[in-house]
């Protein structure tokens, strides 16, 4: 119908933000969470529904052409998933009469049956005033004109969440990370008496690379406790230059480190803190490279693994064929530069985007809802998006 | 066999305190040292070896007005019996007392005001890092001058271990043994003296020279106290010139039986792990892996190799010309990507620095790493690596003793399509640069260790001494 063309005029942005994405000038998890969702709120302003099937279709197309574009940056479906739940949320609960025959009475079966836990079941908003009148051939606009504001308002919450989502996950900062006085003995006496006494024994925290979260997450942990954090620098993109000079320029002391010596530093390392890219359905994530290596390495050693992540990473999917993490390489360029003339053509270069880290490898993702153990990755993710969009 | 002399956990850079306090009373050194020596901690060996130097130290003293130069007394004499009081942290650099701590070089005990100074800056950076990496020494830029009676060709050798130029423990080993002919060629035994001691106290020089360019390696250790022995060992009848030439002999046949013989003999065994269609990772870079890879493709077996390799030495880079120039197929990739390739592997080799009677081996930083990955992947994990790396300690981890790159980037390691601005090279407020050159593989993650004396399982390293009739 109407639609058709309507859709097509609103299709700019989205090309423009397939372009970028696909040219990977756009890139980062949250940067992409954000792109999509401005170019959602576009599109979905200009775009003339009659009913919700419509609406639906069009942010899912929206997520489609994106998700082709770039299928590595997980966060763009995860975008459309959550707004297509919220506005299917908002127009169950407006259009509550009819089909409020969902089951409200909990039971075991219910649970297995339903297989779509519901948190904001409970909070159903009373006072739903939207009167929704769908395929109204008199005033096709009417639908549209009930719903957009919801949506727009949907959108923005999405937006707000995504703006807030580093000091959200940082809020726990100061209960994991903590510094303690403990009386050191130096078994040389010669210099233990001039320096023994109280001495400080901070944590000593290990990352790798440069994630926006970690860095947020420290450095508000550090208005309350004094630590140390040895920053492996992650080639060939070596982040952790980044990282390192963000950190310590806020007063943090800091190692920076070459990634061969992760193994030979992580005895004395008590906490891993990494970031991630996508945390799948099994608890596992695509995390920058080196983060396999690190996870492991910190197994080795019994040394925890907290995972920083906005839930907006969260993403129905499983990984179940590839420890080869995303399967998205990078040019070799940045492993073998051209000034090693005739080796480049003789050689093959291995350059990974991301790791697949097992969901055995973490212990805990924080994220700006909660800390949760891997497995309940599962059920966050059940929560947060309609199983019908996991393929959008 | 001497025992080792035990380091203290906390490392080189804290022994710089006694060996200051020691610098004090210098002038009547090893003997006054020698006698608080805990005489339990020794063996006869040992205990011959100490009275032969002090006998030597006697000897030099009341000749030193003929000697040329009145010699400073090298501090490594005085370094041991402070590390037999220490306490039973790992052993590295064992052996003959020079060869000790790798601390502070003859510099120190000349001057002790000066260290005095340098002592307290350092305390106060240290403070200023963390505490528990501060033993981390770092490299120091060894000067053109040397003190001291130290032959041109040392200073020269030392110039080069500082500046990496000559680094690898068989190169080292072999560079240093192959100079230490020159300093005995050149070496004329003053009057009123025997060479077989006072050759001893000539080299203890050279000795401290070199290591304070660059810490002394296990292999060099090892080697050290090979030659010392025969020195000692050498007959006081036999004419000065016969008694050096037989050395230099003695020299020439170390290195060919405990290094180059015992090369062939482990690339031929390691040769027969790799087979058709095989895919080998390496890390970094090992001349006897090299070896083996070349070995094995020139005979005629077909197989790939992935080569990994990591900052701040990029040595995977050299190996990897090496093998692309015989037309191996090869693969490069950086550490972090290790997670991508690993279910691939058929086999692991890698070389190491030293290995140790529990069976761990000390090896470029990064290996362990590999090794990890690989043991978890269940692909076989086989070091290569001569006996005479073979150190007596038993090591537990990597912290306790490492050495550190120096920061900077003296490697050129850093891609070039990254603008050197956005890197950090130097120390900067509250942001060291910490690059440490070895870490400790765990034997659990080890599959089988090739050495001359055959394919062992890293618990059965311990019985190497043994296996070679006590050589090392």
């Amino acid at each position: 119908m109407a639609t058709e063309p309507q859709t097509a005029a609103g299709q700019r942005p989205v090309e423009v933000l397939a372009a970028k994405l696909k040219r990977r000038q756009v890139v980062g998890s949250r940067q992409t969470a954000l792109e999509t969702a401005l170019v959602l709120r576009q599109v979905v302003s200009k775009a003339r529904f009659q009913n919700i099937t419509q609406l639906v279709e069009i942010i899912r197309s929206v997520g489609r052409k994106l998700i082709e574009a770039q299928p590595k940056e997980h966060t763009v479906g995860n975008t459309a998933r959550r707004l297509l739940h919220h506005v299917r949320e908002e127009y169950n609960n407006a259009s509550k009469g009819e089909d409020t025959a969902c089951a409200t009475e909990f039971s075991i079966a219910n649970f297995v049956l339903q297989g779509q836990p519901r948190r904001q079941a409970a909070e159903l908003k009373a006072e739903s005033t939207l009167v929704l009148k769908e395929n109204d051939s008199d005033d096709p606009d009417s639908f549209a004109r009930t719903l957009k504001p919801v949506v727009m308002e949907a959108i923005q919450d999405i937006l707000d969440e995504l703006e807030t989502v580093y000091d959200n996950i940082a809020k726990s900062a100061k209960d994991h990370i903590h510094s303690e006085r403990v009386l050191s003995f130096f078994l040389f006496w010669s210099y233990s008496k001039s320096n023994a006494g109280w001495v400080s024994l901070s944590e000593i925290i290990l990352t790798i690379g440069r994630s926006k979260t970690v860095e947020t997450y420290l450095k508000s942990a550090a208005h309350y406790h004094k630590f140390t954090v040895i920053v492996a620098e992650s080639g060939p993109s070596y982040g952790g230059h980044d990282m390192a000079r963000s950190l310590s320029s806020s007063g943090i002391s800091t190692f920076l480190v070459p990634d061969s010596s992760i193994y030979a530093l992580m005895s004395r390392v008590s906490k891993v803190i990494l970031g991630a890219h996508a945390i799948l359905t099994n608890g596992g994530m695509f995390a920058v490279t080196g983060s396999l290596l690190t996870a492991t390495a910190a197994r080795a050693h019994s040394t925890t693994v907290m995972v920083c992540a906005g839930q907006f990473k969260l993403t129905p999917l499983w990984n179940l064929y590839h420890e080869y993490g995303a399967l998205d390489f990078d040019d070799p360029s940045g492993v073998l530069g051209f000034e090693e003339g005739d080796l480049v053509d003789k050689v093959d270069v291995v350059n990974p985007y991301y790791d697949y880290v097992r969901p055995e490898l973490v212990d805990v993702y924080v994220t700006n809802d909660g800390d949760h153990p891997p497995p309940s990755m599962y059920r966050l993710i059940k929560e947060s998006y309609d199983d019908e969009d996991n393929e959008l | 066999m001497t025992r080792t002399i035990v380091m203290s956990s906390i490392s080189h850079r804290h022994f710089r305190a006694p060996s200051q306090t020691d610098g004090t009373g210098q002038n009547d050194p090893p003997t006054a040292g020698a006698a608080q020596k805990p005489q339990k901690q020794l063996t006869k060996a040992e205990r011959r070896e100490l009275q032969e130097r002090q006998r030597a130290a006697k000897a030099a003293q009341t000749g030193s007005s003929t000697v040329k130069q009145p010699r400073p007394t090298a501090p490594a004499s005085s370094h041991p019996k402070k590390g037999g009081k220490g306490s039973e942290g790992p052993v590295q650099g064992r052996g003959s007392p020079s060869t000790g701590p790798s601390g502070p070089p003859n510099k120190s005990t000349k001057e002790s005001k000066p260290t005095a100074a340098t002592a307290a800056e350092e305390a106060a950076g240290r403070s200023r890092g963390l505490r528990i990496f501060s033993h981390f020494a770092l490299q120091k830029s060894v000067g053109h001058v040397a003190k001291g009676d130290v032959h041109p060709a040392i200073v020269r050798l030392g110039l080069m271990f500082a500046e990496f130029k000559i680094c690898g423990a068989n190169a080292r080993s072999i560079a240093t043994l192959s100079v230490f002919k020159r300093v005995i060629q050149d070496y004329t035994t003053p009057a009123n003296n025997t060479l077989s001691r006072h050759l001893m106290t000539h080299l203890s020089v050279q000795i401290s020279h070199l290591v304070s360019a660059r810490p002394m390696s296990v292999t060099m250790g090892n080697a050290i106290r090979q030659l010392k022995l025969e020195i000692s060992g050498s007959d006081i009848d036999l004419p000065e010139q016969d008694a050096k030439d037989a050395l230099c002999g003695k020299i020439d046949n170390y290195i060919r039986d405990r290094i180059i013989i015992a090369d062939q003999v482990i690339q031929e065994t390691a040769m027969k792990k790799i087979h058709d269609g095989d895919v080998v990772l390496t890390y970094a870079r090992s001349s006897i892996v090299q070896k083996v890879l070349l070995e094995a493709w020139a005979g005629g077996t077909q197989f790939s190799v992935i080569v990994v390799d990591s900052r701040p030495m990029l040595e995977g880079k050299r190996l990897l010309s090496t093998l692309a120039a015989a037309a191996i197929p090869c693969t490069y990739l950086l550490l972090p990507a290790l997670g991508c390739v690993i279910s691939e592997v058929s086999i692991v080799l890698v070389g190491a620095h030293s290995i140790h009677s529990n069976g761990a081996i000390f090896s470029r930083a990064g290996t362990a790493l590999v090794a990890m990955m690989a043991k978890q992947h269940s692909v076989p994990v086989v070091v290569c690596c001569e006996t005479y790396k073979f150190s007596e300690g038993v090591r537990l981890d990597s912290f306790t003793k490492n050495e550190l790159a120096p920061p900077g980037d003296p490697f050129s390691s850093f891609p070039r399509n990254r603008s050197p601005g956005s890197l950090v090279i130097q120390n900067q407020p509250n942001l060291e640069i910490l690059n440490p050159l070895y870490d400790l593989t765990p034997p659990s993650s080890i599959t089988a260790v090739v050495t001359e004396a055959g394919v062992i399982p890293p618990d059965a390293i311990s019985s190497i001494p043994l296996a070679l009739g006590r050589l090392v």
